[in-house]
């Protein structure tokens, strides 16, 4: 049976695989482009979040096409956002328009309850070793995707060959997807690890070091508002970034707490995970050198919005620049190109200055 | 030692019981004065153009404590339901960090113990938390919090107001139902179109934590449980949802809400442009076509 969900960049590609692990399908998710961002402004509140917005244009699309069995995986709980709220938003939105329109929250907190919800969805056959084995997929997925994404982007900046590494990214992915068993998956990553110690290098070292945070829909997005983003790596410029989607899925009490310990000067309990990924790891970019830092987020995301100010304390503290870029559906390419092109000229001036005057 | 409270967000939402507490326990407390266009400016140069109104405000109430002689400013963090399946918004639980971020106080002139709430309001180890904060035994801590519930009975000041033909019940967050700068005076426009008022009050009807809704967030939880209490309601004529410019949870109930009530039920959304002519032409607009509709069921409204 197959089933659809919304594409947080490319990682419908772990969810196609925890069905598979079911014997399920997962519909791909349309690309995002301007008609799936007129279809989100058009089902959303205006003050919904324009990750949200994106989210529900995917699926109102594929409604249109005809899918019906809509799954999703969100968490619960204080680091949870209106995802949360997914279900029944989702059915109040499209339950009236599309009749056999079901809804079902799949992810978990712990194996008892993702089996609860995997049971709500697929019938109570679905037995926990498919469940383990399901899930076992879904983060290996994860964590090959994570790979992908970093290691692309940061030879994109190391390579002299961007469209052996634009290549080699596509078939990476592609490679991940088709990976049915843990072992498959265990050698893309190895076939990964290869290919990117054959790729060709620059002489030069990275111009600039700009460390990224924000919100993972966006920082997952690396088709559309990221690709603006990577352009950067093109120019020399090595970009970073620590969160995402895989951390977000990974995120548990003992993974966050020495990263909430590093931010708790600026940032008292209770901090949802975004948060805390987002103020850690500006932290950690400051610590180690880094020249800039870029705070991309959605606009209306309350999180990263309520966020915002704390970083700008942070960098005011530790005397580096910020660039805060609020991803909404006024946004164009060319302003987003104009303030980058000006945030990497400061970036380099300042660099020069610096090296010029060490001692000042 | 003197504490000052914003009059706004949390004192407004758990109906003064933090500064009742303590006046209970005689410590001096200074609340901040109602919001005018002055607190507003306050806040308004000092925070972020994305954040809701009501964010807006609590800065400016902020900034103008920290200039008064105050030791120190309470900002209570509302981390959860006791229940831990309901939860506030992301930025009321930012409250603190933002203030000191913002440079609008320092950390350590802000008191900021956790608590959580129940359906009937703050949990108890909030205050024990705040008590020994400011060196007060649990003994004093637990006749205080008595005192400061039996005067919250008392002094529920939300209900109904005035004692006209129609009657339209004000929904929205209690901060912003009470805060008549926020509201452009809605309860003062109403009644002087001639209708009664009616407020909510709180815990009476939701409470804190109503549950059935299968929300994420309380506040979003409150509002649509009222407004399904309200629909019901036959005294009722009308609803008048406020919602603040920017509020994730409200807005992302907003059209289910209004689709799913069978009363007439007009939305206002709040922001610091509003213009107090722009409100009345829509608030007359709506009573006239509730005086209209009451009219052809047989009732004349004046």
């Amino acid at each position: 049976m197959r089933h659809f969900t919304f594409s947080w960049g490319t990682n419908y590609i772990a969810v196609r695989g925890l069905l598979k692990a079911l014997g399920q399908d997962l519909a791909t998710p349309p690309a995002i482009n301007t008609s799936i961002i007129e279809q989100g402004i058009h089902a959303a509140h205006p003050f919904l979040c324009f990750s949200g917005k994106l989210v529900l244009g995917q699926l109102h699309e594929q409604i249109r096409q005809g899918e019906q069995r809509m799954v999703f995986m969100s968490s619960l709980g204080p680091e949870a956002c209106r995802c949360a709220d997914t279900s029944e938003y989702m059915t109040s939105l499209f339950g009236p328009e599309c009749p056999g329109f079901s809804s079902h929250r799949i992810g978990g907190d712990g194996v008892g309850s993702a089996l609860e919800n995997l049971r709500s969805h697929f019938g109570q056959q679905v037995r926990k070793s498919q469940c383990v084995r399901a899930y076992a997929m879904f983060f290996g997925k994860v964590d090959v995707l994570d790979k992908i994404a970093k290691s692309c982007t940061r030879m994109r900046c190391l390579s002299s060959g961007p469209s052996l590494v634009q290549a080699l990214e596509t078939e990476a992915l592609s490679r991940t997807d088709r990976a049915d068993s843990l072992f498959a998956l265990w050698r893309t990553s190895r076939w990964l690890d290869r290919a990117i110690a054959k790729l060709p290098r620059r002489s030069r070292l990275p111009a600039l070091r700009i460390g990224v945070v924000g919100g993972e829909h966006i920082l997952s997005e690396l088709g559309t508002i990221m690709q603006k983003l990577r352009h950067l790596a093109d120019q020399g410029i090595l970009l970073d970034w620590r969160g995402g989607f895989r951390q977000l899925a990974r995120a548990d009490e003992r993974r966050l707490a020495p990263l909430k310990r590093s931010c708790s000067t600026y940032l008292q309990e209770p901090a949802s995970t975004s948060e805390i990924f987002s103020c850690a790891h500006a932290l950690d970019f400051i610590h180690e050198g880094y020249d800039g830092l870029l705070h991309v987020y959605a606009f209306g995301c309350m999180p990263q919005t309520s966020l915002k100010p704390i970083l700008q304390r942070i960098a005011q503290d530790s005397h580096i620049p910020l660039l805060s870029l609020a991803i909404g559906e006024r946004f164009t390419e060319e302003g987003l190109d104009n303030r980058l092109e000006a945030f990497v000229d400061l970036l380099s001036l300042r660099k020069n200055t610096d090296r010029e005057s060490p001692n000042e | 030692m003197m504490i000052g409270i914003p009059r706004s967000l949390l004192h407004l939402e758990f109906n003064g019981t933090l500064a009742r507490y303590l006046q209970a326990l005689d410590i001096p407390t200074m609340l901040s004065p109602a919001t005018d266009r002055g607190i507003f400016r306050l806040g308004k140069r000092l925070v972020l153009d994305e954040l809701c109104l009501p964010i807006k405000v609590f800065m400016g109430h902020m900034a103008w404590l920290a200039e008064q002689s105050v030791d120190r400013i309470l900002i209570p963090v509302i981390v959860a339901h006791e229940n831990n399946r309901v939860f506030p918004c992301h930025m009321r639980t930012r409250l603190a960090d933002m203030a000191i971020a913002l440079g609008v106080c320092t950390k350590e002139r802000i008191l900021s113990p956790a608590f959580r709430f129940t359906a009937s309001g703050l949990a108890r180890d909030g205050f024990d938390v705040l008590a020994h904060s400011l060196g007060v035994s649990a003994q004093e801590s637990a006749a205080a919090l008595l005192t400061a519930s039996t005067r919250e009975v008392k002094a529920v000041p939300t209900g109904t107001h005035g004692s006209g033909n129609l009657t339209l019940a004000i929904l929205g967050h209690r901060y912003v139902v009470e805060d008549s700068w926020i509201n452009g005076f809605i309860i003062d426009k109403l009644r002087g179109l001639g209708c009664s008022v009616h407020t909510q009050c709180l815990p009476a009807e939701s409470g804190y934590c109503p549950d059935g809704t299968g929300l994420h967030f309380d506040l979003a939880a409150r509002t649509l449980t009222m407004a399904r209490i309200w629909d019901l309601d036959h005294s009722i004529d009308g609803i008048i949802f406020l919602l603040p410019f920017n509020c994730g949870p409200d807005g992302d109930i907003a059209r289910h809400m209004v689709e799913t009530t069978n009363k007439p039920i007009m939305t206002l959304v709040l922001d610091e442009h509003q213009s107090s002519a722009g409100m009345l032409t829509r608030l007359e607009a709506f009573v006239d076509l509730l005086a209209a509709e009451s009219m052809a069921q047989g009732a004349p409204f004046l």
